[in-house]
């Protein structure tokens, strides 16, 4: 109502009120697109699990090293509009069938083939309320109400009306995006207790507000700290953490890679479609046992032999599969060269080439994931014949050749920054087996950086875990995660504290995410838009 | 390989003249006789990263009649039905030379990007589909021909692009799945339930007015976007809502199977001819005008099993081998990225239409980000432009642009589109000089 008020009085062009007289009152600080995640978790949590949700979305891009980040930058194409339509009212089609009606709709029309005003706003103010994640203005739900009417005189079907009315709320920019409202609370702005909600569940649970915290939303409970920690408690209690914290470490980790590597057959027989989504499953179920299961130090991803495998990961890593169900704890022995996530087969085959490992590709990586520090391009004239002249008998292996090239003193700059990283994992191939010699010769994975010396992958793993720029790379992205900004351009001032928390609770997770909801600027907004620029004179 | 058999069958037997049709064609057998509408003229194109090797494409005589090469070998059938374009630059000024973007983002906005994987402006095929592409059922059609979602070059402007279809089946299902009209339907009737579909669109388009208040530049930019693709879904809404008319002589194959997509070179080969061929059915029963088909990614990284260098690599590293003064492997890629335009080529030439093909009814762009992958060169970007344009266009000429702007052949090919453009790009990218010896 509020809103609509105000529109009115903007439609009507009586533009005397300036930038201090919207501040009161809630205006739109930012459009977050929903990712495939976080739209497939939130149609599961509204309409239950058994609804599907068929259709292609469309990509995001990774900014400041996160996928969630451009959800604030990108919008809907008429491809992807399209798409959307379509699964909107795939949803909506299978929420209104006979068979799961009892359970969806919350009552019965006096005629199955007439309208029923009654009824049909029952529905529709539920559902508008658990998509939009706040509630609907009059009219919004007014609209809907008169195109379920009108849809029902059409097909003289109650529940086809309904059909079309839920699908306009699924096509909705309001639910296709998380729109952030502010307001100014004293001199600052900050979002309001819907948008609160919304940026705490997404953040916890990769999806929607559930009823008990737009109930807090809706009663104020989240414009204080205390609210606002009692809230992420409960969210964090919630076995849904670990969906949430999943979405993160697969963004955080950039394991979307997987789908769309390939690897040359013939050189690498053993990859497959079920080898990359066990590698990323890997993966992921390491990252939460050390954060989530035992709430350790997190540094640990990086030193531990322990992992969890299926059959076809143990074909490649090479190791016995002595179970007869579907993952095994596996711990890697000593020699395994093993340690921690930066040596299992996601991290290596993602960042590798179709039929051969890249130091270079590994090294950009993992030094843009785990130190924020992106390798800038190299320079456009570079003669890199040398690389692989793979007949130059004096030069055999990957490391002998990319050394002779990355001498060159235009090179020397970024390859000394990068090329260490990858170089110590020279030992593992470009799907993440073992492999100790190349070109008839044993592989050499020392590596030195800012003089210290390491090797192999458990000399990487240790020289992660002790880079005191790793967590603070980590609290840096996982705050962005949780805000949709640009890791890159997030102030110290805001981090910094983060950082420091994080040190001293031990690198645990969980007292970090605590401690990012209850930062003070987690719930900043940008001021409003002047009135000018907010007044569309195409309207 | 069971469906590429029986698409084969069915496909090749789609091109045979459907007698049904004849009706709709009018005496002089160029527009169709129930509305006199025009056969509408088609634009494309075709993306190829990593360039051609100089001295396998370039031919020495310039105009018409000009010495076939090694590399243009593929395309030798359309030669006629093509020109060649050398030597034409993308200037950046005072921006970076963003490496494999540059050159791509140039040619087809007219300005160098500021920064990568961004366009500065939307991109041709959209402003072309604005003028074009009105009346088909959708604005433009975006594929990949190795399967991967981000491969489109095609994008309102910004860092979106618009998504491709990734598979045969996905580009099937697009053209001729739900709210598909059949044109040779006897007892055709508008769907209700589209009717329905796009009463829901208006509801949501109402929904503008809320989000109007106090929002920044950026967020606007893009909720403009959003209800712009609101009104295309409207539209192609509308044009499911008509009987649909076409001049072709084409059937509908049955959907293809499932594929596998990827980036090697035997897969491409296999791949690429059965999207072009949907994708010239879907042009012939005007399901769009425009399309985009990326053969790759601009730092391309096709490949051919067994040898462990994608393309891209290979530029960087494969040394120039001094006896022939060129990479041979590396040079190999470019010959099957033409292969793959001639594939396209060759589906949109497989269908008559009127008085000539598909293909003389379009206009396909082909283009690629570098000149010599090797040094990221941005001058002397090769480019082709095929079909006639419904005759607006001359044919079978090779044009040096002399270290002129790319920007012109844009500005050409929005002239030869009938859009009235008489300048195009911005800063040295900035024309007015179309290249006037291939219009018509």
């Amino acid at each position: 109502m509020r809103r609509g008020l105000r529109t009115l009085i903007l439609l009507s062009g009586l533009c005397v009120a300036a930038t201090q007289a919207l501040a009161a009152e809630p205006y739109l600080a930012g459009l977050r697109r929903l990712t495939e995640s976080q739209y497939r978790n939130s149609i599961a949590d509204i309409f239950g699990p058994g609804i599907a949700v068929q259709g292609k979305f469309e990509p995001d891009r990774r900014i400041g090293g996160l996928l969630a980040s451009s959800g604030t930058t990108l919008s809907i194409t008429p491809a992807g509009m399209e798409a959307y339509a379509k699964m909107a009212d795939g949803i909506a089609r299978q929420v209104v069938d006979e068979k799961n009606r009892s359970r969806l709709i919350s009552c019965t029309p006096k005629s199955a083939t007439a309208a029923d005003r009654g009824c049909a706003a029952q529905v529709l103010e539920r559902y508008g309320l658990l998509l939009f994640r706040r509630p609907l203005t009059q009219g919004e739900l007014k609209a809907r109400l008169d195109a379920a009417d009108s849809a029902t005189k059409l097909s003289n079907n109650f529940y086809t009306g309904l059909r079309y009315s839920l699908t306009t709320l699924l096509s909705a920019p309001d639910f296709l995006f998380r729109v952030e409202m502010a307001a100014s609370q004293g001199k600052a702005y900050s979002l309001d207790g819907y948008s609160r909600a919304a940026r705490l569940s997404y953040l916890l649970w990769d999806s929607t507000p559930d009823q008990a915290l737009l109930e807090a939303a809706k009663s104020g409970g989240l414009e204080n700290e205390a609210g606002v920690t009692r809230e992420a408690a409960r969210l964090m209690a919630s076995p849904r953490l670990e969906t949430g914290m999943r979405a993160f470490f697969s963004d955080f980790l950039q394991l979307d890679t997987l789908g769309a590597i390939t690897k040359d057959p013939t050189i690498y027989p053993k990859y497959s479609d079920e080898i990359a989504a066990s590698a990323r499953e890997e993966t992921l179920r390491t990252a939460i046992a050390m954060t989530l299961k035992t709430d350790g130090d997190f540094r640990e991803m990086f030193t531990t032999r322990r992992s969890v495998i299926n059959r076809p990961l143990a074909w490649v890593y090479d190791v016995p599969y002595n179970l007869n169900g579907e993952w095994m704890d596996y711990e890697f022995p000593a020699q395994s060269g093993r340690s921690g996530i930066v040596t299992q087969a996601a991290m290596l085959s993602m960042f590798s080439h179709p039929g051969r490992s890249s130091p270079t590709k590994r090294g950009v990586a993992l030094m843009d994931i785990f130190l924020c520090e992106p390798t800038p391009a190299p320079p456009a004239n570079v003669d890199f014949s040398i690389v692989n002249d793979t007949n130059n008998p004096n030069l055999r292996t990957v490391r002998e050749r990319l050394m002779a090239h990355a001498t060159t003193p235009s090179c020397a700059s970024c390859h000394t920054h990068s090329d260490p990283i990858g170089l110590s994992l020279e030992e593992f191939d470009s799907i993440g087996e073992r492999r100790l010699m190349e070109g008839g010769r044993k592989v050499d994975a020392s590596a030195t950086i800012g003089g210290k010396q390491f090797s192999g992958g458990a000399g990487l793993g240790q020289y992660l875990h002790d880079n005191p720029r790793v967590p603070a790379c980590f609290a840096r992205k996982l705050y962005a995660y949780g805000v949709g900004a640009n890791s890159e351009e997030l102030e110290k001032g805001t981090v910094q504290p983060l950082v420091d928390g994080f040190g001293a609770q031990g690198y645990r997770v969980q007292p970090l995410l605590r401690a990012i909801v209850a930062s003070p600027q987690f719930f900043a907004a940008r001021p409003p838009a002047p009135l000018k620029t907010a007044m569309n004179p195409r309207g | 390989m069971r469906f590429t058999r029986r698409f084969l069958l069915r496909g090749g037997s789609a091109v045979v003249a459907l007698p049904f049709l004849d009706c709709f064609l009018d005496s002089k057998g160029r527009a169709l006789a129930a509305t006199g509408q025009a056969i509408p003229t088609r634009f494309g194109t075709f993306f190829w990263g990593c360039g051609l090797t100089k001295t396998l494409y370039l031919p020495k005589a310039t105009g018409p009649n000009y010495d076939d090469t090694p590399q243009l070998a593929s395309l030798k059938p359309y030669k006629n039905k093509l020109n060649l374009l050398s030597g034409f630059r993308a200037y950046v000024d005072d921006k970076p030379n963003i490496q494999h973007w540059t050159g791509n983002a140039a040619i087809t906005t007219g300005i160098a990007p500021a920064n990568d994987t961004q366009f500065d402006a939307r991109t041709i095929d959209q402003t072309i589909a604005e003028t074009i592409g009105h009346g088909a059922r959708f604005r433009s059609i975006e594929v990949s021909c190795s399967g991967n979602k981000r491969e489109s070059y095609s994008s309102l402007g910004g860092s979106n692009i618009n998504p491709p279809e990734t598979s045969p089946l996905s580009l099937y299902s697009k053209l001729f799945g739900a709210g598909f009209q059949d044109p040779s339907k006897g007892d055709w009737k508008p769907d209700p339930d589209v009717v329905l579909q796009k009463s829901v669109l208006s509801v949501v388009a109402d929904d503008r007015k809320l989000l109007e208040m106090g929002v920044g530049a950026a967020d606007r930019a893009r909720l403009d976007q959003y209800f712009t693709s609101v009104r295309e879904l409207e539209q192609t809404l509308d044009a499911e809502l008509r009987r649909p008319q076409i001049a072709a002589h084409v059937a509908i194959p049955d959907a293809p199977d499932e594929m596998a997509m990827n980036k090697s070179v035997p897969n491409l080969r296999k791949v690429t001819p059965v999207l072009a061929k949907l994708l010239a059915i879907g042009l012939a029963t005007d399901q769009t005008r425009v399309f985009n088909m990326a053969f790759s990614e601009p730092a391309s990284t096709i490949y051919v099993p067994g040898d462990s260098r994608p393309f891209h690599q290979s530029t960087h590293e494969e040394p120039v081998d001094e006896a022939v003064g060129y990479q041979p492997i590396t040079s190999k890629f470019s010959t099957y990225s033409m292969e793959g335009f001639a594939a396209l080529l060759a589906a949109l030439d497989g269908i008559p239409e009127g008085d000539g093909t598909l293909l003389d009814h379009s206009l396909v762009f082909a283009y690629t980000d570098t000149s010599n992958a090797k040094l990221h060169a941005v001058d002397g970007i090769p480019m082709l432009l095929a079909g006639s344009a419904s005759g607006r266009m001359k044919t079978g000429i090779h044009y040096a642009g002399a270290g002129t702007t790319v920007a012109r052949v844009g500005l050409t090919v929005q002239q030869a589109l009938g859009l009235p453009v008489d300048r195009w790009g911005a800063e040295s990218n900035l024309t007015n000089k179309p290249i006037s010896e291939i219009l018509a």
